[in-house]
């Protein structure tokens, strides 16, 4: 299994606190992959990392096949080389209909250039498949405002289809969802980790142990554990961590 | 016994002779010829005698004698103080001072002209340098500061043993010093005078060095031998083609060029059938055929002749032109040019003081104007482009109160705190009618508090009218605190300065120590997990914005003591309040002050490069700005991280 | 344009419709081509407010559909009107003493010419030569590619400055507002080349031109009507699609629309230039009517002002701008004209030229607290009773 993503040796403070410390980090092409971890131990650091919102004081993050350097380059560069984030909070475009948001996220030219001269109904036909398979097809031209909770996580996931990244970032996807919509979810990522790498960052164990894969753990900005859920739980430095010493 | 019968003798000799005798009035008669018909070339000697004789009359008589008031008796040729009263005379002698009545026409009265006058007048400086009066011998000093003279100096040197006040004493060693510099006898002594106040910064100093160094431009064709020159005038560098020949015209080396107006004028006079000396008018409509035209007709010789390009560079070539110092002595100049060049670097030192100096208080303007912005924009996040107009409510309750209470100091006394309560209360109506309700949508915020902005400048304007009113300063402030004749800063200033420096600690002991000071901060950072301890956060941000607005309110006061008091006063102010803020770090009042020393700073600094322009100089500040905002987008002191709420 | 994007668009069909309707019936009432009803004076108010319109279009662009709250538009307004002025002036002063000089027996030289017409135009100023930023006045060519390059440039280099180092929100709106101020001061001085604080007047001449001041102002109005309608159907065009869906991600969600991909400071900085060149061709066309600019025209509030009119009108809808911009500066022209009767309370008496700008200041706050959407939301209302029925 090749490697499609390497963080090595990354660090990051802030004001003197050091979010991230000496963090390494490694992803296949199709690998399912949960980052745990408790407050404050830099799992949302680490994914701004990823993505380049934040810029890491030292280390290395090395990309695909081409083992390009995502630092230095902008969230839109790292989006379009196919890194895509899915935020905890349902993110959608309200004041635009199911199928604007779908259009803009299609893989397609980003350049003001290339979106200017896009001639929309060119991509009806993927759109509208898009909608089907998250079951938005009937709400296809309403406002994504007024579609329920539910409804727009589904319409994020969709933005994330239509979006075909390699890699897909992850953050606490159950937070907030019945049991049988956590079913869904979990299938739909196992799914995608078949074709592509997914990143599930997640507090919630038992939705973990559905996922069924490797398991990293991190505490004070730095790897602490790494392997199956069950090698990691019995862990005893896990243990204390979670559990308070 | 002897001694007595002389005594005696003496005495029956002047009562019977009737004519007085006296140690100076024997002066006098020594010099009577000269005293009779003075002139300016040779009176020297006869005032020089009466000036040493060393007797206390001699003061009077030569103050008489300049005043025209010294008279001649006919019968004896004795000379008496005299005072004309219609045709009575009172004739006072010399030396004893005995008044005797006479006729008019029994004297006559002598008229010293100028010259000689200004000569007695010299010889009575020394009197008056050593007269008892502490105040007579300082106002001597003084006219000599202001009018010196070659012979003063004299004097002014003899006079200093016997000065006993050490501070007249070193002032008259002073003067001494600086007359030196124009009059000591020798280069050697002058040269030495003028290292002596080498880097002085004294603007006596510089008046008594300037006049070393005045030149005179010359023109010539090679420079003459003894010439003390001061600088060779480079072609096209120091002095431009049309001005070196205009100079080689005036010094007679060259004939006047025409100028294109002239020629054109003298060319209209001549059109003979259309056409100028074989030209067709239609065709001057270029400098070379006016040129050619007028060559034709001065080559007929009915117009002066042409100077040509070629003439005027070659005139231009074979001559000189330069300038020379009216003093010869070249070392005396040299020496006099390094004393300058050291006093202009003393001086530019202290200039730069100054501007540091002006700086600060413009910093500390700037700091009182943003300090409220940097609470309510800082603290809580409100944009308030009404902010200015607060600034001008202050400034207008200080001039009301001041039409109510005439005196100065207790109006300003009243004025501070009323200011405070009444912006309070119009931050706490507005936050309460307005902010509250757009807290969340900051854009929405500045447009409301536009709105308000332009209604409260134009209801400003409908009750003052437009014409700027007068807020006057209690007198204790007039005036400047004066380090030198370079450094300066006036009392208002230094005041604002206080006030800001009163203001910051002001809101640190209300952030760090005070009840208010704990919920705002627990406010800003988080809301909801405040309002769930019992913090009221509504009342919170009132009164956080009223704080912020009454201060506001009292930096009016002091803005409106130097600057004009307008509806238009916080239009001033908002731009580089907001700048302020934002340069120096949003939420941190160490950065507001860093800001604020930053763009005062700056400001100042560009005024120094370009003075004439106070205009340019806010232009360039706010692209510096700009710019400056590109890399430290947060602002000098920056929170980093999440904290920064990104 | 095709069939069904005109179909998609009937408010964009019913403006054009109106604002050709408008223009027809201001010609047929005009001094100069029908009955004479409506003023030469009125029509170059009317042609003036065209303009505004136009340039509170592109300001709604920026500010209503992407977010930007710009307080620079009305400065690239003013230095459009400045471009095209200074060609207006050289012409028509060239012509002056062309004419002047005409009668002296021996021709002028270029220089002659040149210096005379410097000493016309910079005599208030104290100066006589033409300062290096005069140097294509001359030409209509190419003062009318200044027109649209300097504002353009100045828009794109502030706005990449800006933009690359993520000031956004209120941030923004304060430099911006700096920039106007720069820019403003920078004019008033004497020797920016622009004739300080006296700005460029005597615009209402057109160079060689003989008709009188009534067929001009007619010509005026053709003109910016015709600009307001391409503006409008540029600026519909070009949101209509999905750009005009980024663009409004970019103000609902500026984070997201990064992360799905899109270079936001290039839509930004696009917009912004976009905008500012439209607020400068509005400006070159408003000035020659309104006969003279200063800097004072281009202080920060007249920037203000602009987003007052958009947020009454209704931001995010093109024809909201217009409506506010008519409606608003229109009125203002009314009450601070005097034309307003004043009020008579015995005690007081309110003067409209007074108490206007107070009564514009209290409604702005109004609108923004109560009707965000402003007079535009009205439509929505009527809308909804419709399909309601």
């Amino acid at each position: 299994m090749s490697t499609l993503l390497e963080v090595s040796g990354v660090s990051v403070s802030f004001d003197g606190f050091k979010a991230i410390n000496n963090l390494s980090f490694q992803i296949g092409k199709a690998e399912l992959r949960a980052v745990i971890g408790p407050n404050g131990a830099g799992k949302t650091t680490f994914m701004d990392i990823i993505t380049g919102k934040t810029k890491p004081d030292e280390g290395r993050v090395i990309w695909g096949d081409r083992s390009i350097s995502l630092l230095g380059m902008s969230e839109a560069k790292i989006a379009q080389e196919g890194v895509c984030r899915k935020f905890q909070k349902p993110t959608v475009f309200e004041d635009q209909s199911v199928r604007d948001n779908l259009m803009m996220a299609l893989k397609r030219g980003r350049s003001v250039w290339d979106v200017l001269k896009y001639r929309p109904g060119a991509d009806n036909a993927r759109l509208e498949q898009l909608a089907d398979e998250i079951g938005l097809l009937s709400e296809f031209s309403r406002p994504s405002g007024e579609l329920s909770h539910g409804q727009k996580q589904w319409l994020e996931i969709g933005m994330l289809l239509a979006q075909d990244p390699q890699l897909l970032l992850v953050d606490e996807p159950a937070a907030g969802m019945t049991p049988a919509e956590r079913e869904h979810t979990t299938n739909l990522l196992v799914e995608a980790a078949k074709t592509r790498a997914v990143v599930v960052v997640e507090h919630d164990m038992e939705f973990i142990r559905r996922l069924n894969c490797k398991v990293t753990v991190l505490h004070e900005g730095s790897v602490l554990a790494e392997g199956s859920l069950d090698h990691v739980t019995s862990n005893q430095e896990v243990i204390d961590v979670y559990l308070g010493r | 016994m002897k001694r007595l019968f002389f005594a005696c003798l003496a005495v029956l000799a002047w009562a019977s002779v009737g004519h007085a005798e006296g140690p100076l009035q024997d002066i006098l008669q020594e010099h009577r010829a000269l005293i009779e018909k003075p002139s300016r070339k040779t009176i020297s000697p006869a005032i020089d005698d009466i000036a040493n004789s060393g007797l206390d009359q001699a003061q009077r008589m030569l103050q008489a004698w300049e005043a025209r008031n010294l008279w001649q008796r006919e019968e004896d040729g004795l000379f008496f103080v005299g005072k004309a009263q219609g045709q009575e005379l009172t004739l006072t002698d010399v030396d004893t001072g005995e008044e005797i009545q006479t006729e008019k026409s029994a004297a006559d009265q002598l008229k010293p002209n100028a010259g000689v006058r200004r000569l007695i007048s010299s010889a009575l400086v020394q009197f008056q340098l050593s007269d008892p009066n502490e105040t007579r011998r300082l106002e001597a000093l003084e006219s000599i500061a202001r009018r010196p003279e070659e012979s003063h100096l004299a004097p002014l040197q003899a006079s200093i043993e016997g000065e006993e006040n050490r501070a007249i004493r070193a002032r008259k060693e002073r003067l001494v010093k600086l007359l030196s510099i124009a009059f000591a006898d020798t280069p050697e002594a002058q040269i030495e005078a003028i290292e002596g106040v080498s880097g002085d910064l004294n603007l006596e100093v510089r008046a008594a060095l300037n006049p070393l160094l005045a030149t005179t431009r010359k023109v010539s064709d090679v420079i003459p031998a003894g010439e003390n020159v001061a600088h060779v005038m480079r072609l096209g560098e120091d002095i431009s083609r049309d001005e070196a020949y205009a100079a080689l015209v005036e010094a007679g080396y060259a004939t006047k060029r025409l100028t294109p107006t002239a020629i054109k004028d003298i060319l209209a006079a001549n059109i003979v059938d259309g056409q100028v000396g074989g030209v067709p008018v239609a065709n001057l409509d270029t400098p070379e055929a006016r040129d050619e035209a007028y060559r034709a007709l001065a080559a007929a010789g009915t117009v002066p002749p042409f100077v040509s390009a070629e003439e005027v560079d070659e005139k231009l070539r074979t001559h000189v032109i330069y300038d020379a110092y009216n003093e010869p002595n070249g070392d005396v100049t040299k020496a006099a040019q390094s004393a300058l060049k050291a006093i202009d670097l003393n001086v530019g030192l202290n200039q730069a003081a100054d501007l540091g100096l002006d700086a600060l208080s413009l910093a500390s303007i700037y700091f009182l104007a943003a300090i409220g912005l940097a609470i309510t924009f800082g603290v809580m996040g409100v944009i308030n482009m009404a902010h200015g107009e607060f600034i001008m409510m202050g400034a207008y309750t200080g001039y009301v109160v001041q039409q109510v209470i005439p005196n100065h100091t207790l109006s300003l006394v009243v004025a501070l705190p009323l200011a405070f309560v009444i912006t309070f209360a119009a931050g706490v109506a507005m936050e309460r009618l307005v902010i509250r309700k757009l807290y969340h949508r900051p854009l929405e915020t500045l447009l409301a508090t536009f709105g308000i902005s332009i209604a409260l400048q134009q209801l400003a304007k409908n009750i003052f009218g437009t014409q700027a009113r007068p807020l006057t300063a209690p007198g204790w402030l007039d005036g400047a605190w004066v380090l030198n004749d370079v450094v300066s800063i006036s009392y208002i200033r230094i005041a604002i300065f206080v006030l800001a420096l009163c203001f910051l600690f002001l809101f640190l002991f209300i952030m760090k120590k005070t009840r208010l000071g704990l919920e705002t901060r627990a406010v800003t950072q988080n809301p909801r997990m405040a309002s769930s301890m019992g913090i009221n956060p509504d009342k919170v941000n009132m009164l956080t914005f009223g704080l912020g607005s009454g201060i506001a309110g009292i930096a009016g006061v002091a803005i409106g003591l130097f600057a004009k008091v307008t509806s238009e006063l916080g239009n001033d102010y908002i731009v580089q309040s907001f700048m302020t803020v934002v340069v120096g770090g949003v939420g941190n009042i160490w950065g507001t002050l860093a800001g604020a020393a930053m763009i005062g700073t700056l400001q100042k600094g560009i005024e120094w490069l370009n003075p004439s322009n106070t205009l340019a100089a806010q232009t360039f500040m706010i692209i510096f700005i700009i710019i400056f905002i590109q890399f430290r987008p947060r602002g000098i002191v920056a929170l980093k991280g999440r904290a920064a709420g990104d | 344009m095709g069939k069904s994007f005109l179909k998609n668009h009937p408010t964009m069909l019913v403006f054009l419709a109106l604002l050709a309707l408008f223009t027809l019936a201001i010609t047929i009432f005009s001094e100069a081509y029908g009955s004479g009803l409506v003023s030469t004076s009125f029509v170059k108010t009317l042609g003036k407010t065209l303009c505004l319109c136009l340039v509170a279009i592109a300001m709604d662009v920026i500010w209503g559909y992407a977010g930007i709250l710009s307080l620079g538009h009305f400065a690239f307004f003013g230095l459009g009107g400045y471009m095209i002025g200074m060609w207006l002036m050289y012409e028509r002063t060239k012509e002056v003493v062309l004419r002047s000089l005409e009668n002296q027996t021996i021709p002028p030289t270029e220089t002659e010419i040149s210096d005379a017409i410097a000493t016309q135009i910079f005599g208030v100023v104290g100066s006589s030569d033409f300062p290096l930023i005069w140097s294509f006045a001359h030409s209509l060519t190419l003062q009318l590619i200044l027109v649209v390059a300097v504002p353009g440039i100045l828009a794109l280099v502030f706005g990449w400055l800006a933009f690359r180092s993520r000031v956004t929100g209120v941030y923004l709106s304060i430099l911006t507002q700096a920039m106007t101020l720069a820019l403003a001061l920078y004019l008033f001085q004497n020797d920016s080349g622009l004739r300080g604080n006296n700005g460029l007047s005597g615009l209402q001449n057109l160079p060689h031109v003989t008709a009188p001041q009534s067929e001009i102002s007619m010509w005026f109005l053709w003109a910016s009507a015709t600009a307001l309608g391409f503006g409008y159907v540029f600026f519909t065009m070009m949101l209509s699609g999905k750009f005009g869906m980024v663009v409004k991600g970019i103000r609902d969600n500026e984070q997201r629309v990064r992360f799905l991909g899109y270079e936001v400071e290039h839509y930004k900085l696009f917009l912004f230039t976009v905008t500012a060149i439209v607020a400068a061709v509005a400006g070159a066309l408003y000035y020659p009517q309104a006969g003279i600019i200063n800097p004072a025209e281009i202080m920060p509030i007249a920037s203000i002002y602009l987003a007052v009119w958009v947020a009454i009108g209704g931001r995010g809808r093109l024809y909201g701008a217009v409506i506010g911009a008519a409606f608003v500066s229109l009125l203002s022209t009314w009450f601070t004209g005097g034309q307003a009767p004043d009020i008579p309370l015995g005690f007081y008496t309110i003067s409209w030229v007074d108490w206007w700008q107070v009564l514009l200041g209290v409604s702005f706050v109004l609108v923004t607290l109560y009707a965000p959407k402003g007079i535009g939301g009205l439509f929505d209302l009527l809308k909804r009773k419709e399909v309601q029925k």
